[in-house]
């Protein structure tokens, strides 16, 4: 399949989420796949890509999502933030509610593209790409999002830590599509951490970044997250270090334990980006500036 | 498929497999080829069109996902006549060369423009950001949306 040979697809445009949720169950049972679009940033250039069709070989239909309601849309309640999985980063980095209570994913929506692409692209379509280089998912992971998938078997919750499997693999089913993600929020004024590391300081796809955040009660950090991306066959939550840092008091921890944790956690590799060494050490220098920022004398 | 869209304020019908792009629509039965193929991939802002107000690349974008929806191209923006500001100081000020950026830049401007009538040089940097131009080392193009800017807030349009 080449671009050109995009034309060769069917569509259908979503009419409903119970409508799209029936296409994906009667397609996959008949062993179908089906594609679903939103932003096409990620899916319309692989289409580029591929190797030429082979002749006979089926074509998954693509039902268009972009515009389903169901998808659409940034709420805030309760101290959760739920953000439809069709909503685009353009309209995160605007949202008031994101601007005031989730500063952190205001700035990733900002710098993980051209406008162009903030326009289109969505938190669906990442989650559902899987890829472990993605900016969007490892801010998700940085605040332990539940992602809420649909099928014709009703509603499902995906805890963050669930979702990702391997490279590219998720506990998504074939045919469950994902309804929006939902973030507990810590209190205003929280302080975080987005940081981009890649060939120019925005837009390039990251060597490596890292979404942060921290709650802090005198000297403990109480409530810790952090999602690192393009370290790891899956997006990193680090799992170690967020465990010895809400272990001690900032105070108490040291350079090496921190160093060691992140190591422990991150497993990068060498490619076209950068290099397993340098994504290495750039993760230990960032994670501790951010815990020094906090408080640790590290 | 058929598609009918809106499409620099003119009600069209597209007849073309749905997935093909946006693009080629506007550049073929559109008749529209101010809009230019760059790199075909979403990299270079060549092709980039406002899809209901909101800068896209046009080659990214499936025509099938645009019934009921606005296109403007650069042939559609209220300001790109020659006696226009934006055309104009872009001629002015050097922020048109080779030309094959240029209608991408001047969507992305205008969108920049509507929003933010006194944009900031860092806020047209991130505007065009998308956009790749080989030729101008960006500095004259962002002189030419400055001026325009300033023009236009002059003359009480675009605000």
């Amino acid at each position: 399949m080449t671009i050109a040979d995009l034309v060769a697809y069917d569509m259908k445009r979503a009419e409903s989420l119970d409508g799209v949720c029936a296409i994906l169950a009667e397609r996959h049972s008949r062993g179908e796949s089906t594609v679903l679009l939103a932003g096409g940033t990620d899916w319309v250039v692989e289409q580029e890509m591929r190797k030429p069709q082979e002749v006979g070989q089926a074509l998954p239909l693509v039902v268009d999502i972009s515009c389903l309601a169901d998808l659409r849309g940034i709420s805030f309640q309760r101290g959760v933030l739920r953000i439809g999985a069709a909503a685009t980063y353009l309209e995160m980095r605007r949202n008031l509610d994101i601007l005031a209570r989730a500063p952190m994913i205001e700035r990733m929506a900002s710098e993980l593209g051209a406008m162009q692409i903030q326009g289109r692209g969505t938190l669906g379509g990442n989650l559902a790409t899987a890829s472990p280089a993605g900016d969007g998912v490892a801010a998700l992971a940085a605040y332990d999002a539940t992602i809420i998938v649909r099928s014709v078997r009703g509603e499902r919750r995906i805890a963050f830590g669930d979702l990702q499997t391997g490279y590219k693999q998720s506990t998504r089913a074939p045919d469950e599509i994902i309804v929006a993600i939902e973030m507990n929020l810590p209190g205003e004024g929280t302080p975080w951490i987005w940081r981009k590391v890649g060939t120019r300081r925005a837009q390039a796809i990251s060597k490596m970044a890292l979404a942060g955040i921290a709650v802090r009660s005198n000297e403990r950090v109480v409530r810790f997250g952090l999602g690192m991306a393009s370290v790891a066959p899956v997006t990193a939550t680090l799992p170690k270090t967020r465990a010895l840092v809400l272990s001690k008091p900032l105070p108490e921890l040291t350079a090496e334990e921190i160093d060691n944790a992140v190591l422990t956690d991150i497993s990068p590799i060498d490619d076209v980006r950068s290099t397993g060494t340098y994504r290495k050490h750039v993760a230990k220098a960032i994670v501790r500036g951010f815990l020094r920022d906090l408080g640790a004398s590290v | 498929m058929k598609v009918s869209l809106n499409v620099n304020g003119q009600s069209r019908e597209v007849d073309l497999p749905p997935l093909t792009r946006l693009l080629d629509a506007l550049r073929g039965p559109l008749g529209l080829t101010g809009t230019k193929e760059g790199c075909g991939e979403g990299e270079c802002g060549s092709c980039t069109v406002l899809l209901d107000g909101v800068p896209v690349n046009a080659c990214l974008v499936s025509i099938g996902q645009c019934a009921g929806r606005s296109v403007t191209s650069v042939e559609g923006l209220p300001d790109t006549a020659q006696n226009g500001p934006l055309a104009r100081c872009f001629i002015e000020h050097g922020g048109a060369q080779c030309g094959i950026c240029t209608p991408g830049i001047l969507v992305s401007a205008e969108a920049l423009l509507q929003r933010r009538p006194d944009p900031t040089d860092m806020e047209i940097r991130e505007a065009i950001a998308g956009n790749l131009c080989r030729c101008t080392g960006y500095q004259r193009i962002v002189d030419s949306v400055r001026e325009a800017a300033k023009q236009r807030r002059e003359n009480g349009a675009g605000a």
